[in-house]
């Protein structure tokens, strides 16, 4: 909300320049999020006067003028039609800037001299669009700042208010706020009103058929008026806070609006069918045009204000077409009413439809100010417009509400806020808010709250009130006595930390991609047609296409983030994300298991003179996974090639299992991934499922102390049927639990010309040691030569 | 004789003084001192001279064998220490050429924040709790005090989900969780991803919170200040200065933004704290009894605060980002500067 650095002051009596104030406002939750001060820089724009204007020589649409500025005449050029000779306007004086950085200088157009510019509203900040430029009223001092001369340098405050605040949506509540704070009082403004009508109930009737969503309908009658423009007073202040002028009756329903927060609404009389006002439900499917054009279908649930036969407005959102103030317009209803906050807010939303009173009455108006701000309205219109204002008001007041009542104990106030106030100190600070304060029960106060503030409707709510009057600097910091034993984190937490350490140190860079998923993404990966993965859950109402489902997979966003990167010339990726993804289920909640999974791509080195060149391969990435498993001690698992993935080259991936759950997968991407997401090399990708590594992963560990004698090893080279897996060989040889066989490593892998076709060699080193003694050669040779014996009678190698 | 052997001693210190390497050196000794060298020789002719004059013979003989031999070690060491100069000269690199590297990986710096903020808070005996993203109402809004049909919901921006399900706009469903599953006493921070549908310099669709809470009684604002005083100092320094300021939210109450001294600025006033020398960083509060009752504690029995903060922004701020969307890039270029 805007707040007018001038007219605050007209409310309330403060020693503080603006920057003073919007530090009190913030300090007391008000948050003051801009400064503006209008007309600031604008000193070398001044009134002036266009004594001639005559045709310009050369150019049809511009006219020369001679401009007294009270000083001297200047020649200046212009190309508005606007104005005449005599007409007092803003001339911008060379050297002035106007808003964009526009800086006014001597120049010379179509061959004539100008010495400044004269100024239209929008050049100066002062409206959107204009027509042509600024005509002021005649009689304002030459030479004097236009600003100044009109009374519009202003400061004024953009106040953050959070939804509770509805008293403060009005230069009055403002007021409130820093005459409380400073134990000042507010200056209401006075008025009064000459009621020298008929009375009011000889002409019209007010009747409230939905008391639940009206609890109160004020009405004023008020004839014989004449709609004009406002004068530039009530035209400025509008202005200043973001409000555009309209005629004199609306402008004064909006002043009011802007000064006590309460929204008003005038109607043409003549246009009420019955001359009558009747506030009732909406019919079902009923069109009702609003006064900006719009035709809306209204529901039973919306409220609406009627005359013997229509709808004539949206109760507290905004008036009908078929009423509105026309300028022929003579004869007023005015009206001021409270309106159910939730009905005002459901229908508002569903209409897209949000007003400067819908936003008011939704948040909660002041049932108290419904007379108060009607006459404040009549008031205005009688001397602005010059009606007759009709004999009393009519004010139906089904729901009347007695003032709350809280009780607010002083015990409270120590355990909430950890200080000492006496009940004195604490009636006081509420008293500063218009509270009425009694004793109470022993210990408490009896606390009648003010009808503004529709927030405070609890103890708590009170205490909120001292804390926040008082300040919170006031309450020093304290540390809590705590009973509370805190356990370390849980295992799962531990090992996600960890696993993002192992892979951190293994070269790779963690990403974090957004949750959601496009709808294409199932296709892109190649995942089969009955895969569950391709039912995500589905956003109903996304921001955009491509974030329309929650992700079940974090390959594509991993994928296109490699190519992204790749187009950023950054070729050599080794990238990690462990997050979750969303899978629908048959509880109430989805499944959100947490995912491990990574890219690798371009060379095993970063480049440079003597790094090696090789990109990276398979077997750089299983390195990897290997390490994984190592760290979270899952013994028992498997690589396997069923159950394989579609999104991998089939020959170059596989499954990885425990028991008989597949805990995860990895391997080189098929092809047709690399075309479609645009890369141009390989790229291996491995995925975990974190939630099982955790589960089947062991904390428990047994070592046993390393033996002090000499080792002992042995090679042989196996000629075998390429189609058996390498590391049955390891296996077989580690399955025979010798306990003089210290380790079993395949150091070669030969495959090609020099064998026959079919058949691959392989070379294993088993390095031999007993735990208690030196292992003699020969017991190492027999040992070796039986181990031997049995992997080619196995496999029906033979030894090369 | 004598003569004889004076030539030979003369000879065999010129040769050994000429010699420069190990190899002239052994050639030398082996002329000289070897079995069919000069001396060797020499010393059979005295077997030739009177009995009487062989003793002192002999003498001269293995005094020039002496002064030869360790002549002779004399040069070998010399040789060989020049020689191992020699070759340490020759093997000089040039040690300004970039040594052989692997790949460094790093973590995102969203995680180092929530990994740091976890340690402080760890620190202060807040254990860490975790909830689902994709979240009911429930826990999201109506536990919380957020009224069905409330301008306080127009606060968030909510993503709705199939099943009048909604992804949590905040961390703060993990404190309701929390409550329903354990009695009083509380004392935990929830990290997690959360979303809202807005996206822009400041704004991103999906972002990160931490949540802490703590339940007890006689726990007061007070100590909420005092938490939040040590936290913040040991994450942006000791003399970083700290304000209170009221605020609303629907689960707290007394609620308060919380400002810490612009870290750019110093207070002074810039463009990232908006010339006012403060930043916002965190929202807190006591919690709202409204919200104990939905989980059934007795809040005249306990009381507590609550607090949530954004890590992006404690990111952005950490390092001088300025757009956060580069969070989510995930440019290799970026990330690998962490």
């Amino acid at each position: 909300m805007k707040v007018s650095y001038n007219w605050l002051k007209e409310l309330v009596d403060f020693d503080l320049a603006p920057e003073a104030l919007s530090d009190l406002l913030t300090m007391l939750g008000l948050e003051v999020e801009g400064v503006e001060r209008s007309g600031e820089g604008l000193d070398e724009v001044v009134v002036a006067r266009v004594e001639e204007r005559t045709q310009h020589p050369n150019a049809d649409k511009l006219s020369l003028c001679k401009v007294n500025n009270g000083t001297e005449i200047l020649s200046i050029v212009c190309g508005a039609q606007n104005f005449k000779a005599g007409d007092t306007v803003a001339l911008a004086t060379i050297g002035a800037v106007l808003p964009g950085d526009f800086r006014i200088k001597r120049s010379k157009i179509r061959g004539e001299e100008s010495f400044g510019m004269l100024c239209s509203e929008k050049e100066l900040g002062l409206a959107d669009e204009s027509a042509g430029i600024m005509v002021l009223p005649d009689g304002l001092p030459l030479g004097v700042p236009v600003f100044e001369a009109l009374g519009l340098k202003d400061t004024v405050l953009e106040v953050s208010l959070t939804p509770n605040r509805a008293d403060c949506l009005s230069m009055i509540g403002i007021a409130r706020e820093v005459a409380a704070k400073l134990g000042t009082t507010v200056r209401h403004p006075a008025f009064s009103i000459e009621e020298t009508g008929e009375p009011i109930g000889s002409r019209t009737s007010v009747t409230i058929e939905a008391p639940d969503l009206c609890p109160r309908y004020a009405a004023r009658f008020i004839e014989g008026c004449t709609i004009a423009p406002s004068p530039a007073w009530l035209v400025n202040r509008l202005q200043s806070l973001g409000m555009r002028s309209i005629n004199n009756v609306v402008d004064v329903t909006n002043y009011v609006l802007l000064e006590y927060g309460h929204p008003l609404h005038a109607f043409d009389f003549r246009q009420l069918a019955g001359g009558r006002i009747v506030v009732k439900r909406a019919g079902e499917g009923e069109i009702f045009t609003s006064l900006d054009g719009q035709e809306r279908k209204l529901l039973s649930s919306d409220l609406t204000i009627r005359d013997g036969e229509r709808a004539v407005a949206l109760a507290g959102i905004m008036g009908g077409e078929n009423s509105e103030i026309a300028d022929d317009t003579t004869t007023i209803l005015l009206e001021s009413a409270c309106f159910n906050p939730s009905a005002i807010r459901l229908t508002s939303k569903r209409l897209g439809l949000h007003t400067e009173s819908s936003h008011r009455f939704e948040r909660g108006a002041d049932i108290g100010a419904v007379p108060t701000a009607l006459d404040r309205a009549a008031s205005l219109i009688a001397q602005l417009a010059g009606g007759r204002v009709a004999k009393g008001a009519i004010d139906v007041y089904p729901g009347e509400t007695r003032p709350r009542v809280l009780s607010i104990r002083q015990s409270r106030v120590r355990e909430i806020l950890g200080i000492d106030l006496s009940p004195q100190q604490i009636g006081d600070l509420l008293r500063r808010l218009q509270c009425g304060v009694a004793p109470g029960e022993p210990g408490s106060l009896s606390v009648t709250v003010p009808t503004w503030r529709v927030d405070i409707e609890r103890e708590i709510d009170l205490v909120e009130e001292v804390a926040r009057l008082n300040g919170y600097d006031a309450i020093p910091a304290t540390m809590p006595m705590a009973r509370v034993i805190s356990d370390r984190p849980t295992r799962h937490q531990r090992l996600e930390r960890e696993l993002k350490d192992l892979l951190v140190a293994e070269g790779f860079n963690e990403v974090i991609n957004f949750s959601f998923a496009a709808p294409g993404d199932a296709d892109r990966i190649l995942l089969a047609a009955d895969d569950p993965r391709r039912t995500g859950i589905r956003l109903l109402n996304p921001l955009v296409e491509e974030h329309s489902f929650m992700r079940t997979t974090l390959l594509p966003a991993l994928l296109q983030t490699v190519a992204r990167n790749a187009g950023y010339r950054t070729l050599n990726q080794r990238l990690f994300e462990v997050r979750r993804v969303y899978l629908p289920n048959s509880a109430e909640q989805p499944h959100e298991p947490l995912m491990v999974a990574g890219c690798l791509t371009g060379l095993r080195n970063p480049e440079g003179w003597n790094q090696g060149k090789e990109p990276v391969d398979f077997y750089d990435l299983k390195g990897v996974v290997e390490t994984v498993f190592a760290q979270f001690r899952l013994p028992a698992v498997a690589y396997v090639t069923d159950r394989l993935e579609p999104f991998y080259h089939p020959g170059k991936a596989c499954s990885i299992v425990s028991g008989t759950d597949l805990i995860g997968s990895c391997g080189e991407l098929h092809p047709d991934l690399q075309e479609t997401f645009g890369l141009d090399r390989p790229v291996y990708y491995f995925e975990i499922d974190f939630d099982l590594l955790v589960n089947k992963g062991s904390d428990t560990l047994s070592v046993t102390a390393p033996s002090r004698f000499p080792d002992n090893t042995r090679d042989v080279a196996l000629l075998l049927d390429a189609a058996i897996p390498g590391i049955d060989i390891v296996r077989r040889v580690e399955g025979l639990k010798n306990d003089k066989i210290e380790e079993v490593t395949i150091f070669d892998l030969y495959t090609g010309e020099r064998l026959e076709p079919g058949k691959k060699s392989l070379a294993v080193r088993i390095r031999y040691r007993a735990a208690d003694r030196t292992l003699t050669d020969e017991e190492v040779n027999t040992l070796h030569q039986k181990v031997v014996a049995g992997l080619v009678s196995h496999f029906g190698a033979s030894i090369r | 004789m004598k003569e004889q052997l004076n030539t030979l001693q003369n000879n065999g210190l010129d040769e050994l003084a000429a010699a420069i390497t190990e190899e002239a050196l052994q050639e030398v000794k082996v002329k000289y001192l070897g079995k069919k060298g000069a001396l060797t020789a020499l010393m059979k002719g005295i077997g030739a001279l009177p009995p009487d004059e062989r003793p002192a013979a002999g003498n001269l003989v293995n005094a020039v064998r002496d002064l030869l031999e360790t002549r002779l070690e004399e040069r070998l060491a010399a040789v060989r220490s020049a020689a191992k100069a020699d070759r340490l000269q020759r093997e000089r690199l040039d040690v300004t050429m970039p040594g052989r590297r692997r790949p460094v990986g790093t973590r995102h710096p969203v995680t180092l924040v929530i990994d740091e903020i976890n340690e402080i808070f760890a620190g202060l005996g807040f254990q860490v709790a975790e909830g689902p993203e994709i979240e009911l109402d429930f826990y999201n809004f109506e536990a919380l005090n957020f009224p069905k049909d409330h301008p306080a919901r127009d606060m968030q921006d909510t993503f709705f989900v199939e099943n009048s399900l909604l992804l949590r706009t905040h961390t703060s469903p993990v404190q309701i969780r929390t409550m329903l599953n354990q009695p009083p006493p509380v004392r935990i921070i929830a990290p997690g991803t959360v979303y809202r549908c807005d996206y822009d310099a400041t704004h991103s669709p999906m972002f990160h919170q931490i949540e802490g809470l703590m339940v007890d009684k006689g726990i007061t604002f007070g100590d909420l200040k005092g938490i939040l005083t040590i936290f913040i100092n040991q994450l942006f320094g000791k003399d970083i200065g700290v304000r209170l300021r009221p605020s609303f939210f629907p689960f707290t109450e007394p609620s308060a933004e919380v400002d810490i001294a612009c870290v750019i600025c110093r207070g002074k006033g810039c463009r990232v704290c908006k010339n006012s020398g403060w930043l916002e960083i965190l929202g807190a509060g006591m919690v709202d009894p409204e919200v104990f009752r939905h989980v059934n504690y007795d809040p005249e029995a306990v009381t507590g605060f609550a607090f949530g903060l954004g890590i992006e922004r404690i990111a952005m701020l950490k390092y001088g980002i300025n757009d956060m969307r580069l969070l989510f890039e995930n440019d290799l270029r970026f990330l690998q500067q962490f």
